[in-house]
């Protein structure tokens, strides 16, 4: 197991290489000048190179480049042009905001997820299965912001449920954060949902399928305890590793989500950054990120080889 | 303007306010109460705290209650004292001696003095954002401790307009803060409310300056000068993009103040008793402007072809439902500098005098890349104006980028030959900075000697009639040579919470002179 | 995302049918049962007539679509869904249900040629990878890397430096869709290279090009078409989110997603205009979902979900 864990290490050396690269490189196709984000639409040339020579943006490639790989060796991601902070910090001050929104979506995503999928197997084939299905499938189907706007419009604007978009830290108020969370995690959640509750049916169908569910069946033992004494503990081995590859989907979809609800997260400060070329704070959290969803599939894989032993020897 | 155009801030637009709202109306209130915290909407973040580092509209929102500068804007734009009690001038308009007003704290309890002033100005004048307003100044000294002389290097006429420039204001700030690496910046002003935190992506909190001292020598509250005296104890501005969510917050009482809101909300919202909807015309003017580098742009038929046929009324109504005015001034109405010189040209709508001077110019088809930012009230402008032209046969592309590409592209002699934007704080400053725009060549991207001998005479010219006359000529010229398209004023509708007392909209959300209900 | 989690579970499994011996062989043997099956799958009968629909519809705009969707009319903006106007105006006063008919036809054409443009790219660097030993460390250490980021986060970089265009959003969602299209190839041209029939194949003098395209491509078939019918589908959502983030398809050229993006400062005002076109985008993307599934479920039945 250790041998398996250190040679999927190694192979993420290259792959770290390459995306430092490509967060590097990124930003110097872009057309557009950082230095003017501090300038209105009256700066003159002159203004802009004042502007460049003062944020270093007049060196060449090659050395900003040195630069960059001198800095992340040392963990330092570089420094903001536009928030006066490191982008580290930058990272740090947000990341409660997403890994909160992340954490409650998953939690949505998991308990509602699994119950459906487990109802829909239970009730194979039934009423209650073809609509779990539909609407998990539907879930799959709708544009994350746009779901989004549709639930400010209905429970924020119409209904005044929930405030929208005024982010409370969970250490100031728990009913506050909660109340400026609940909207943002459901519609994150939404896309996960169908995929747990589709995960969770297939495999659970599986299982039940199995003879010694058939055997527990005959002996009598009602249904239900049949299904969450024997079916579920065998069926939760696909379901966990579901969960590790939805908890990467919600990164991604956090950055879309946060934009929606105004969460100043790690997803609004990239947007933000690419919006206003914040070249440091773009080539950081693309970085970050990168590195992030790589330790998520690293675990993946480790659980698949904990749960399949054959993993190990491809 | 700026930046403002970036997050659909652009629609805000300010103060015609003044234009608008007699001070008088709000005299009567009852008595100012202090004490509570105010939670205002901002359409985006600041690029910076630092105020001599930006000129972004929603930096001055947040900044201009922390800093100060020596001289400020009153309500209609005109130059008067604000750290500074007065200047001399000498006759050959060379030297400024300026007093400072006696007992001015900062809020780290220091008194300001000369030193201040000078360390503040000298910063600016090496890492200021708008350096170049203070390239003119030949010597800056403190020739006593309250006294502060600048010698130019020649006459400029607009040298208190750039003093007193909210744009990238020349605030004053300790003298041991100034010549700290910009990094370590404390944001520490004399303004009526100081820092207390910033969180990104979030919002950031001011609280009441308890030392700060009004103005002795203003009795009312006056644009960005006169009397600030700050009633409320805390302020949280929050950074809110999504237009829903900020009406939804003001509903709710989660904010008390929405810096903007677009028309049909606004209509919405009126019946409603909770709230005030207030009006800030003109906030900006709207242009559309021509690449002089590139044909046809370069041919003055085809520009006069374009500016003929646009009807400006459709296009401000779509992009600024119900908050514009078809004003052809290059100022704004309020300033003592407004005329209506050559604005016989504006707003033409004739599609016949249009085709005219399109057959006469050498347009022969081709398709014109029209570049705007990814903010809706432009990118409703380049649409429009796409669909206009397109009935006379004037092909166009739109090309849309964020704010910092178009911006870039839209100084470069390729790559465009239409760009829509706001300008909001130009008109307001007047003359001088308007005319900057369009000297040296700098937005048409080819120089035109005719408007550089124009604005040099203005920076030449101390003369207030005879500055005014020159500023009638540049305005006639513009529009004789189609030089750019004036499209109209837009602004922006305000929401306030009744609980708000004495609220009168402005270039920002001015916070002194305002009370909470109890 | 939801889209690169689907990619995610498609890619984990990746199993080839058994080998057919020639193109035509393979055909016949795929079509006439395998039609005959998917005709009896319900997922693909509902998805191919949701997905036919929407189809249609773009097809058939000019001949559809009430209005011009481009001409703008400012004494009618904001008209609430009527007899006239369906759909209601938006605030420019133009036609919604034309705007959506003819986005529709743009959004539908984005997501075509991020297929091909996948299809093409996730096949060749997928069987580069898979045959040729050497090429593939490096090609997949690429695609990882790629794969590193969040697809969405990837295409919304890449289109806001390329610029906001048609082709740039097509460019930056195929370089977002394509890593996981070449390892589901790859992975099932490593199993078949090394099956005996190709070996023999090798043995009989068949030159590598041959062979591959011949005998192995073949295999990737099935596998690729699912998964290429979800890139369709992620295809149409990511150009939405593109378009809201504010570096999609630029106007006056109506998308699903630009529609919304354009109106939605008037949420509370006139909710149709965002409302109609995100249903249009759930029903098109239901569909091919639901094509996928169907096509999944016969073609491939040993992947999951």
């Amino acid at each position: 197991m250790g041998h398996f864990i250190v040679r999927r290490l190694l192979i993420s050396v290259p792959v770290l290489v390459l995306v430092s690269l490509m967060s590097f490189a990124v930003i110097w196709l872009v057309p557009g000048d950082p230095a003017a984000v501090f300038l209105d639409a009256s700066a003159t040339p002159q203004q802009l190179a004042q502007v460049r020579h003062q944020l270093g943006l007049d060196e060449p490639f090659h050395l900003q480049m040195l630069a960059w790989y001198g800095r992340i060796l040392h963990g330092d991601l570089g420094r903001s042009i536009l928030l006066n902070r490191s982008v580290t910090a930058a990272i740090i001050e947000r990341l409660p905001v997403t890994l909160s929104l992340t954490a409650l979506s998953l939690v949505f995503a998991v308990v509602m997820g699994v119950v459906a999928g487990l109802l829909a197997a239970m009730r194979h084939g039934g009423w209650a299965d073809q609509s779990i299905m539909v609407l998990a499938l539907i879930g799959l189907s709708v544009p994350e912001f746009w779901l989004g706007l549709m639930l400010i419009f209905a429970f924020a604007v119409r209904l005044h449920w929930f405030p929208a978009g005024n982010f409370v830290p969970i250490n100031e108020s728990f009913a506050g954060w909660w109340q400026s969370m609940a909207l943002p995690a459901f519609t994150l959640a939404a896309v996960q949902m169908g995929f747990i509750a589709r995960m969770t049916r297939s495999a659970m169908l599986e299982v039940l399928h199995q003879d010694f569910i058939r055997t527990a069946n005959s002996k009598g033992l009602p249904w239900s305890v049949v299904v969450t004494k024997h079916g579920l503990p065998n069926a939760l081995v696909p379901i966990l590793t579901v969960i590790g590859i939805v908890t990467g989907g919600l990164l991604g979809g956090a950055v879309v989500v946060e934009q929606v609800f105004s969460l100043p997260g790690v997803g609004r400060l990239v947007i933000g950054a690419v919006l206003s070329r914040d070249f440091p704070v773009i080539q950081g959290t693309l970085l970050f990120v990168a590195v992030i969803y790589l330790l998520i599939n690293l675990i993946v894989d480790v659980l698949y080889a904990v749960v399949d032993p054959r993993v190990r020897l491809e | 303007m700026a930046r403002l155009t970036r997050r659909r801030l652009l629609q805000a637009g300010a103060t015609a306010s003044v234009a608008g709202i007699p001070l008088a109306a709000t005299a009567q209130s009852p008595a100012p109460r202090r004490g509570g915290t105010v939670t205002v909407a901002l359409v985006q973040a600041p690029p910076s705290l630092d105020a001599q580092l930006t000129s972004a509209q929603v930096a001055r929102d947040i900044n201009l209650h922390m800093y100060e500068t020596l001289y400020a804007r009153d309500e209609n734009a005109g130059v008067v004292p604000d750290l500074a009690q007065g200047a001399d001038v000498s006759k050959d308009g060379m030297t400024y001696v300026f007093a400072l007003r006696p007992g001015v704290k900062f809020h780290n309890g220091k008194t300001m003095d000369a030193k201040d002033v000078v360390a503040s100005l000298e910063r600016f004048r090496k890492i200021g954002l708008a350096s170049i307003l203070l390239s003119g100044v030949d010597t800056m000294e403190a020739s006593g401790p309250l006294e502060v002389t600048v010698r130019l290097k020649k006459v400029q006429s607009n040298f208190l307009d750039t003093l007193s420039s909210p744009g990238t204001p020349l605030a004053i700030y300790p003298a041991e803060e100034a010549v700290k690496d910009p990094k370590d910046f404390k944001f520490i002003g004399t303004g009526p409310m100081k820092f207390v935190e910033y969180a990104p992506d979030s919002h950031a909190t001011l609280e009441r300056f308890a030392d700060y001292v009004p103005n002795p020598n203003y009795t009312k509250r006056d644009g960005f000068a006169g009397r600030k005296e700050m009633f409320i104890d805390r302020a949280i501005f929050r950074f809110m993009p999504e237009s829903g969510a900020r009406t939804a917050a003001i509903k709710t009482g989660e904010v008390l103040i929405n810096e903007t809101t677009d028309g049909p909300t606004a209509k919405q919202l009126g019946g409603d008793p909770s709230v005030q909807v207030l009006k800030l015309l003109p906030f900006a003017l709207q242009i559309a402007k021509f690449n002089h580098s590139q044909a046809p742009c370069d041919d003055v038929n085809f520009r006069r072809a374009v500016t003929a046929c646009l009807n400006a009324e459709e296009t401000m109504e779509i992009a600024f439902p119900d908050i514009y005015k078809l004003d052809g001034g290059l100022v704004y109405g309020y300033s003592p500098y407004y005329t209506k010189a050559g604005t016989e040209l504006y707003n033409q709508n004739n599609q016949a005098k249009a085709k005219e001077f399109l057959a006469k110019s050498k347009y022969k088809g081709e398709t014109l890349t029209f570049i705007v930012d990814n903010t809706r009230p432009p990118m409703d402008t380049a649409t429009d104006l796409k669909e206009q032209l397109g009935q006379i046969g004037i092909k166009i592309d739109i090309k849309v980028a964020d704010w910092p590409t178009v911006s870039t592209l839209g100084f470069k002699p390729e790559g465009w030959h239409f760009w829509t934007h706001g300008l909001g704080i130009e008109p307001y400053e007047g003359p001088a900075k308007l005319m900057s725009i369009w000297a040296n060549g700098i937005s048409q991207t080819k120089d035109d000697p005719n408007i550089d001998k124009l604005y040099a005479d203005l920076l030449a010219e101390l003369d207030m009639d005879k500055r005014k006359a020159i500023f009638a000529q540049f305005q006639t010229y513009m529009y004789e040579n189609a030089v750019v398209i004036p499209l109209g004023n837009y602004g922006m509708f305000q929401v306030v919470s009744s609980k708000i007392k004495n609220f009168v909209p402005y270039r920002i959300p001015r916070l002194w002179g305002t009370w909470l209900e109890a | 995302m939801p889209w690169s989690i689907r990619g995610c579970a498609l890619s984990s499994i990746a199993a080839p049918i058994d080998p057919p011996t020639n193109w035509l062989h393979a055909a016949a043997r795929l079509t006439v049962p395998v039609l005959r099956r998917l005709m009896h799958n319900r997922s693909f009968v509902l998805g191919a007539s949701l997905v036919l629909f929407v189809a249609l519809i773009a097809i058939f705009a000019d001949v559809l679509a009430p209005y011009d969707p481009l001409r703008s009319n400012f004494r009618a903006r904001f008209v609430a869904p009527n007899a006239e106007h369906w759909f209601g105006t938006d605030h420019f006063g133009r036609d919604l249900l034309s705007r959506v008919i003819y986005g529709g036809r743009v959004s539908l054409t984005i997501g075509f040629f991020v297929v091909v443009v996948t299809g093409i790219a996730g096949t060749t660097i997928g069987a580069l990878a898979g045959y040729f030993r050497r090429l593939d460390n490096p090609l997949m250490r690429l695609m990882d890397a790629l794969m590193a980021f969040p697809a969405i986060l990837l295409a919304i970089v890449i289109s806001a430096v390329l610029g906001a265009s048609i082709i740039n959003v097509v460019i930056a969602l195929s370089i977002a869709t394509s890593p996981h299209t070449a390892r589901i190839v790859r992975g099932s041209v490593l199993v078949v290279r090394e099956m005996e029939y190709v070996e023999a194949g090798r043995a009989l003098g068949a030159s590598d090009l041959r062979l591959l395209f011949g005998h192995v491509l073949i295999n990737a078939l099935a596998p690729l078409i699912v998964r290429l019918t979800y890139v369709f589908a992620i295809a149409i959502l990511a150009e939405a989110v593109l378009s809201y983030i504010g570096v999609g398809p630029p106007p006056p050229t109506p998308t699903f997603g630009n529609i919304i993006a354009g109106e939605r400062d008037f949420l509370e005002t006139a909710p149709w205009t965002m409302i109609f076109p995100g249903l249009a985008i759930v029903i098109s993307v239901l569909g091919l979902n639901l094509l996928g599934d169907g096509l999944r479920d016969v073609l491939d039945p040993r992947m999951k979900l």
